[in-house]
């Protein structure tokens, strides 16, 4: 196995002890036994132990590997991924348009990430989502748990339950037009008091914190693994104050990312991620961009922007693998997340808006 | 720098290699490159026997020079052009991929890396009918989003299938398990294992910052490191295993000037020997009218410079058709 002994994850003060031995492949370690190699480079046994250890199981899981086994990197052919995807669901966010720009909803496998200026929506749309992931699957759900991480204290349980009632009507209305046996037996158990016990939360006050719950997450998920999605409502608040070294902010979210992209994968959940705005002055105009910087842009698979159109909210996507990028208006209602619908003359539905925390918006307005 | 074991080649004992060992010679440069009179003299070893083993190590472990014209004729026979299944980004790289380099996109996110990536694999893989290795360490791939790039080639279903089955995903998201991917590539070819239709002619990583951008920086001189060893595979790969490889990669804000540049560093532009860089001019979020202009940064044949618009629709990465140009996106 003529693998180079760089390539091998060992500490760097190993790594260079052994060069400096002169071992330059796999093999000749594969050769020698732990007390020579503790001797030649003058390593405690065990630790020449270890280290053989390492290379023998990197070298054989190689030699052994066959193309049926699954677990060794994960490789398989495009088809077998495609009959994955498309056994997935995905997360509706009671928004259809947003769910159509969306391709059926947030997707599973794959982190979202909201941004938008304060008082938006993105805590709201994280809210519902946390709640919507828990829909049984006769009503088009996932019926999964949800953990939400907070780093800025906007979760508000009132908020919640509200969503939570809504939803569960919604669900009741659909159960009494379909009169179907399985739909009764699943509302049994979607009450308020499931929803709200099966959503984990998490308090995260500064960015080790936030760092040590993601880098424990693998194991939690290992014994709750009915949860289907991850929320780290902002990502980008204890990233932005209090940060001197702004080369050890880039590497600290790269590596947070790509550790959530894994947890993404291995446990097949989603992850929403939200992020704040910053501006950027330009030549001739300022624009307000993403927080966090380019580095940051390419982390996360899917983006979508909420933004401001006099009125009315705007939700845009910017990034997405598979969708093309579209812009749709959305409402938030006391219920929730819900879709703009053209007002009929007959009735005037009132659109009021519940912001308990930020300045209202429009000061007072009913349609 | 080899060490010298017993049976390395006949003539080395394991006394002899005791004996040199105590006079600081331990390696194969350190035998070769001594003074074998001297060496023969203080290690009480016959000199004719050392001669012998120099003479075979170095037949052993030296490179040979090879003759120009031969190099020419070797990779006329070797390498190959593979289309990358748009006219435009073809023109761009002098008639496509070549095999035995590497090929960098880089770009703002957004500007379309992953979408150029699936749509070589798809066209490889069933205008070319070659195998396909795409590595994925930032989850953007989606295989849907294959099928309806296949979907518009062809509408016969089997051939879907057969070009979806060509294309073999890796999914890895840190650099040790990259290598290990890479690695076990060589071994699988080295050691003849086909698959269905032939050993990988392409082999697509996207991206290589994603797994890289973690380590680098700081004080640790580890990142830059494993970044040599993964362009060192990457580029083995593609030399010795004739493959075309394409890897994406970021793009970060130059400090002092504020242009967007691509990431990585110098150390990792000196890599691939083509680089294009995909951007999206006169666009902002709330419209619907981008350009998607690719460049050429970098490139051993043409001239930089060349700039192509390429229109990432539903069918993939078409070429700008007057029909079209009237459509936003």
């Amino acid at each position: 196995m003529q693998r180079d002994v760089g390539s091998f994850p060992l500490a760097p003060g190993l790594r260079a002890k052994l060069i400096g031995a002169g071992f330059q492949t796999a093999q000749e370690l594969l050769e020698i036994g732990p007390c020579e190699l503790s001797k030649e480079i003058g390593i405690s046994k065990e630790e020449a132990l270890e280290t053989l250890q390492i290379v023998r199981r990197e070298c054989h899981s190689n030699a052994t590997k066959t193309a049926d086994d699954p677990e060794a990197v994960g490789k398989c052919t495009a088809l077998e991924l495609l009959a994955q995807e498309q056994a997935q669901g995905f997360i509706i966010t009671f928004c259809s348009a947003l769910d159509d720009i969306l391709g059926g909803g947030v997707q599973l496998t794959k982190i979202t990430e909201i941004c938008g200026a304060p008082g938006v929506g993105k805590t709201q749309l994280c809210m519902q989502l946390a709640v919507d992931v828990q829909i049984p699957e006769c009503f088009g759900g996932l019926a999964g748990e949800a953990v939400f991480i907070d780093t800025e204290g906007s979760f508000m349980v009132d908020r919640v339950v509200d969503i939570a009632t809504a939803c569960v009507q919604h669900c009741q209305l659909i159960a009494e037009t379909h009169q179907e046996e399985d739909f009764q037996k699943s509302l049994e158990t979607f009450s308020l008091e499931s929803i709200l016990s099966h959503i984990y939360y998490f308090r995260c006050h500064d960015y080790t914190e936030l760092l040590a719950q993601v880098y424990l997450l693998p194991d939690f998920l290992s014994e709750h693994s009915k949860v289907r999605l991850v929320i780290v409502d902002g990502i980008a608040f204890p990233f932005r104050h209090d940060f001197e070294d702004l080369s050890l902010r880039t590497r600290l979210l790269n590596g947070l990312a790509q550790q959530l992209i894994s947890i993404a994968n291995a446990h097949k959940l989603a992850v929403v991620l939200t992020n704040q705005m910053t501006t950027r002055i330009g030549q001739s105009q300022s624009m307000l961009v993403p927080a966090l910087g380019e580095s940051w842009g390419h982390a996360a698979t899917i983006r979508l922007i909420f933004h401001w159109d006099n009125k009315q909210r705007l939700a845009t996507l910017y990034k997405s693998p598979s969708q093309k990028e579209s812009t749709i208006p959305f409402h938030i209602t006391p219920h929730g997340f819900r879709d703009v619908h053209p007002p009929p003359p007959s009735q005037t539905p009132a659109e009021v808006e519940i912001n308990p925390r930020k300045r209202p918006r429009i000061e007072g307005d009913k349609q | 720098m080899v060490i010298l074991r017993a049976g390395l080649c006949p003539g080395l004992t394991a006394e002899m290699i005791q004996l040199l060992k105590a006079n600081s010679i331990a390696t194969v440069v350190d035998l070769v490159s001594s003074d074998l009179e001297e060496v023969a003299r203080k290690c009480c070893l016959s000199y004719k026997a050392l001669v012998a083993v120099r003479r075979v190590l170095l037949a052993q472990f030296s490179a040979f020079p090879v003759n120009g014209a031969d190099l020419y004729e070797e990779l006329k026979s070797s390498t190959a052009i593979l289309s990358t299944g748009s006219k435009s980004l073809d023109k761009l790289l002098d008639s496509g991929l070549y095999t035995g380099e590497v090929t960098e996109l880089t770009g703002a996110p957004g500007s379309g890396k992953t979408q150029v990536c699936l749509s070589i694999a798809v066209s490889t893989s069933h205008d070319l009918k070659q195998n396909v290795l795409y590595v994925d360490s930032t989850g953007g791939f989606m295989a849907s989003r294959l099928l309806q790039l296949a979907q518009t080639r062809t509408g016969d279903e089997e051939e879907q299938v057969e070009a979806l089955q060509r294309i073999q995903v890796a999914r890895v998201f840190d650099v040790y398990k990259m290598l290990d991917v890479l690695q076990e590539l060589r071994c699988s070819v080295s050691q003849q294992v086909l698959s269905s239709s032939g050993p990988v002619k392409v082999l697509v990583v996207d991206s290589v910052s994603a797994v890289i951008c973690p380590l680098l920086g700081g004080r640790q001189a580890e990142g830059l490191a494993l970044m040599m060893q993964l362009a060192r595979e990457l580029k083995t790969l593609a030399r010795e295993l004739s493959m075309a490889v394409v890897v994406t990669n970021h793009v970060t804000r130059d400090g002092s000037s504020g242009h967007l540049k691509p990431a990585l560093g110098r150390s990792w532009s000196f890599v691939p020997s083509t680089r294009v860089l995909l951007e999206s001019r006169e666009s902002t979020w709330g419209q619907a009218s981008t350009r998607r202009i690719a460049s050429l940064t970098k490139s051993p044949r043409q001239p930089t410079g060349i700039e192509v618009e390429l229109d990432i629709g539903s069918c993939g990465v078409l070429e700008e058709s007057p029909a079209a140009s009237g459509e936003g996106r």
